[in-house]
């Protein structure tokens, strides 16, 4: 692995402990130029994972709580008029950061979700005629909680495929929560080093372009992407974005391991961050969530027939 | 030792039970009773093994007893049975046995490898196209077993699909091979089996023909190349009998050592020949007798035919099953004598004393016609005055037959005319024979006939100036019998067939129609399949090629078999094309193949690097440290971008670890 990366992990680790798969894809999500959805229940540590992330990458850092009651221009800025200067000034609002966190994006409106995504997507905010480009580089890091659905706005699922990975952190493991409890106190005053500094961010990602994909890993995903598919296990399939999504995080995945070309386990280990909130199961029960990227994994061979 | 039940539920099992059991029962006549009911209880224990009535197999130890027991009885009887019959007999008994231990895989791959062969060899046995087309079902049968052996889980539907095709790209080859191929003689001779003699018997006593008559089985067909001779010459001599006892007539013993004595010296007869002929194949149906049909003084090429000195053919072997020949008959040839002494002597004994009657009606007929010429036709005159019949159901005539026929019953069957003119002839010293073979013949086509068993008929020849003559006094009484066949001969009488079952059907249009079509189907499969002989293969190579040379010979079968691989490698080509694009990927195949020997199993979603991981916990070292730098090489190959060189090398390099592989994991084992 990338020594400064492997180092940023451990840096990360140490705030949240047994989570090292996570952090991973994590930190190959936001190399790989790409929005992420931490999905969990409160007290699992996504917000401190999203501040620790910025950190480590040297960024600055904004949070936006969504509520129900908040709007658009909460988010984005407004235009004040100032009466001295006899013209309107841009206030940019929390969102002109280079890491957003978008906590409990579930809980705000429609309208204020659109604007965010249109944000996330087109990477500038369109305000009054003016357009204002947001900084670079810009990682939105959005949270939800899958429980507690009342009075919510679930994103469509056009919306879930802006973020290239979803994770979810889940339960520490019993070493893990031991260790945790037996640290001293953190007052999270102290801040991470910045591991990986522009320079090194922009190399790696220059890195994640030119990793090489041969034809045996396309046709693997191909088959993955194609069987979704076919396959009556899946009320939604995985489209052609989220082939090139998985590609680029597997990209990025082998980056952090130092590799410079794709093998078959890249595109599983990604695949779960990648897939899962992007297919939805066509039983009405349904498969648990996790499940569904792990029946796809299982379903196709990772050889050629 | 009790072993557990290999045979439950078990299809190819079960279809190879069926396969073995209705063989041994098509091949009743070979096969011994007792081996029979060995097969049968091979069988029985075979499927109640699969029905689960059963669970538990013999003891390897009970039927090592039984095996002793049953070679022991089988070395009692093989003496008497001979090379082929006794091996086909150890063959099944074999299988039966075999079949009742039929526990591992290679128990069952031997089975099947004999079954294949005993398919082979109950052609030999059975050869009508009847025969042919269920020894073909068999094998296919038995192809399904094998597919089921292989596959057990898939269906019917999708397992015979894939043996139709298999066939289907095996029959051109088979198809060429029959063309092809030289035709060998046979390796072994046919011995007789207990099965019926069938047709002309070499004993006739005046009468039996008539028994015979009764009979609508199919004798022999004949295909002529060109001339057809007309109804009344078609005389089909077999036999030629020229002892007489009073009673019957047959061979003379003395003119059978003659030939038997020419037979081991190797001599053949050679008639002088001369004039026109007709030239024409007969397909016999086996009789299991040496003796062949052909007209007049007929002359044959064929190797395994001999010559007699009274103009008749036969077969060097006993006709276990039909026998194809070639005849040339010349009809205006002579007849001289072909031992002259001998001749006049056989055939002017007489028996002693008896016929009184006739004896003296003899002697008073030629004192007025003292010519043979006269005293023949006096006889004929007399017959036709006196009015007698032509009967299909002619009276027993136990004492003086001759004298009964002559002067009481004046009714009877041709050998009764026969028996009695030959005699009147001998009794002035005029030689004389009966002979006996066919008189007729149905046309089918306009080249080829069939002739039947009611078509049997017997004649005289006597010895002229000029040589052998034929005369047939049937002609006198009943010429209707010459011109158009026994059923027109004795259709006053209703007499013909009549004992047949189903003989009332024989008038139904539908009948006839269904009978001759069956009857021209076998003739086709007789003549252009089971007649395929060397000279037919000659013919068709001839046709295709013009003259014959070894060297074109050779060149022809190379291009056949050329053709054969060119068509195979063509639809091969797509699957090879890819083997050798994604040789990595073969080798990789095969390095998990070795492995899951080894009882190492890939899921399909693990990748390369997980395998190995998994791998490397599994097995020993050195197998381990193998297979991991094989993965590397197989990773490097498929997922990095590589130069031509570094391709080639990593290829050389897995295809060496391969081999590595392949050693430790048999050192390991």
């Amino acid at each position: 692995m990338q020594p400064q990366i492997q180092q940023a992990i451990n840096q990360i680790g140490q705030l949240i402990i047994g989570k090292q798969q996570e952090i991973r894809l994590a930190l190959s999500c936001m190399l790989a130029g790409g929005h992420l959805l931490i999905e969990d229940l409160p007290g699992m540590g996504k917000t401190t994972l999203s501040h620790a992330l910025a950190q480590v990458f040297g960024l600055d850092f904004s949070r936006i709580q969504f509520t129900s009651d908040l709007l658009p221009a909460d988010m984005l800025g407004v235009n004040i008029y100032d009466t001295q200067q006899q013209q309107f000034h841009f206030h940019p609002g929390p969102i002109f950061s280079q890491v957003v966190l978008a906590d409990e994006i579930n809980r705000a409106s429609p309208k204020t979700q659109s604007a965010l995504l249109e944000a996330m997507e087109e990477r500038q905010v369109s305000l009054d005629g003016q357009t204002h480009a947001l900084p670079s580089p810009f990682f939105v890091i959005g949270t939800q909680n899958p429980l507690h659905q009342a009075g919510t706005y679930p994103l469509p699922e056009s919306q879930l495929d802006r973020f290239l990975m979803r994770i979810q952190l889940g339960y520490p493991n019993w070493q893990a929560e031991k260790a945790m409890l037996q640290q001293a106190y953190n007052d999270r005053g102290e801040s991470l080093p910045a591991m990986i500094d522009s320079t090194l961010r922009v190399s790696l990602q220059k890195q994640i372009q030119d990793v090489h994909a041969s034809d045996a890993i396309l046709e693997y995903i191909l088959r993955l992407v194609t069987f979704s598919r076919e396959s009556e296990l899946f009320a939604n399939a995985l489209s052609p974005r989220a082939s090139k999504a998985l590609l680029l995080a597997a990209r990025a995945w082998a980056v952090t391991d130092n590799r410079d070309y794709l093998i078959p386990e890249d595109i599983q280990a990604v695949l779960p961050a990648v897939a899962e909130h992007r297919l939805r199961s066509s039983q009405a029960d349904g498969l648990a969530h996790a499940s569904l990227s792990r029946k796809l994994l299982e379903c196709v061979d990772t050889m050629a027939a | 030792m009790l072993r557990l039940n290999p045979s439950s539920e078990n299809r190819a099992h079960l279809l190879l039970t069926f396969v073995l059991f209705t063989l041994s029962i098509s091949l009743y006549a070979p096969l011994q009773l007792w081996v029979l009911l060995l097969v049968t209880c091979a069988a029985v224990m075979r499927f109640s093994l699969y029905m689960n009535w059963q669970k538990h197999q013999l003891s390897v130890r009970t039927l090592n007893l039984m095996a002793v027991l049953c070679a022991i009885v089988l070395a009692y009887f093989g003496w008497e049975l001979g090379l082929l019959l006794g091996m086909l007999n150890l063959l099944v008994m074999a299988s039966s046995l075999k079949l009742m231990l039929l526990a591992t895989r290679r128990d069952y791959f031997q089975l099947i490898g004999v079954q294949f062969f005993l398919l082979g060899a109950a052609l030999v046995f059975n050869q009508n196209i009847a025969f042919s087309l269920f020894y073909a079902v068999l094998c296919l049968l038995l192809l399904m077993s094998l597919a089921f052996h292989i596959n057990p889980s898939a269906s019917w539907l999708i397992l015979s699909k894939r043996v139709a095709t298999l066939c289907l790209q095996a029959l051109p080859i088979a198809i060429l091979m029959l063309l092809v191929l030289p035709k060998l003689g046979p390796l072994w001779q046919m011995p007789t089996a207990k099965g019926a003699h069938t047709g002309l018997s070499d004993k006739v006593t005046p009468g039996d023909i008539a028994e015979l008559a009764r009979s609508a089985d199919l004798a022999f067909r004949v295909t002529f190349e060109q001339d057809v001779p007309p109804a009344n010459q078609r005389y089909w001599r077999a036999l030629v009998m020229e002892e007489f006892d009073g009673r019957s007539w047959q061979v003379h013993p003395y003119r059978q050592r003659i030939t038997d004595r020419f037979w081991r010296a190797g001599l053949p007869f050679t008639p002088q020949v001369s004039g026109a002929y007709y030239e024409y194949q007969v397909i016999a149906e086996p009789t299991q007798q040496r003796w062949l049909f052909a007209l007049d003084t007929a002359v044959s090429q064929d190797q395994h035919l001999w010559q007699n000195h009274d103009y008749t053919l036969q077969s060097r072997i006993p006709l276990q099953s039909a026998l194809a020949y070639r005849v040339t008959s010349y009809y205006d040839n002579q007849l001289p004598p072909a031992l002259p002494q001998v001749d006049g002597r056989l055939n002017l004994q007489l028996p002693e004393g008896g016929n009184q009657r006739t004896q003296a009606w003899a002697t008073e007929l030629w004192r007025d016609n003292p010519t043979p010429q006269a005293y023949i036709r006096a006889i004929a005159s007399h017959m036709r005055q006196q009015g007698f019949s032509y009967t299909l159901k002619p009276q027993p005539m136990p004492v003086d037959p001759i004298d009964t026929f002559l002067f009481e019953q004046q009714a009877g069957f041709c050998s009764h005319y026969a028996s009695t003119v030959a005699y009147l002839l001998r009794l002035n010293g005029i030689p004389a024979r009966l002979v006996t073979g066919y008189l007729g013949g149905e046309m089918r086509t306009d080249q080829y006939m069939s002739v039947y068993q009611y078509d049997a008929h017997a004649w005289v020849e006597w010895l002229s100036e000029d040589g052998w003559q034929r005369l047939d006094p049937t002609a006198w009484v009943a010429p209707m019998r010459i011109q158009y066949g026994l059923e027109q001969a004795v259709a006053h009488e209703q007499s013909f067939l009549a004992d047949m079952p189903l003989s009332g059907l024989r008038g139904m249009a539908v009948f006839q129609a269904l009978r001759g079509w069956l009857d021209d189907m076998d003739y086709l499969w007789s003549r252009w399949i089971l007649g395929f002989d060397r000279k037919n293969q000659q013919d068709l190579l001839k046709a295709l090629l013009g003259d014959l040379s070894p060297a074109k010979l050779a060149l022809f079968g190379l291009g056949a078999l050329a053709t054969i691989a060119m068509l195979l490698a063509l639809y091969h080509i797509k699957r090879w094309l890819l083997v050798k694009r994604d040789l990595p990927n073969w080798y990789y195949q095969k390095a998990l193949a070795l492995l899951a020997h080894s009882g190492i199993k890939r899921t399909k979603n693990q990748g390369p690097a997980d395998f190995c991981a998994q791998v490397e916990k599994q097995v020993p070292p050195l197998s381990a440290q193998h297979f991991t730098a094989l993965t590397r090489c197989y990773t490097n190959l498929c997922f990095r971008p590589l130069s031509p060189q570094q391709h080639k090398l990593q290829l050389r390099q897995m295809r060496d670890l391969l081999t590595k592989l392949r050693r430790s994991l048999r050192l390991d084992v």
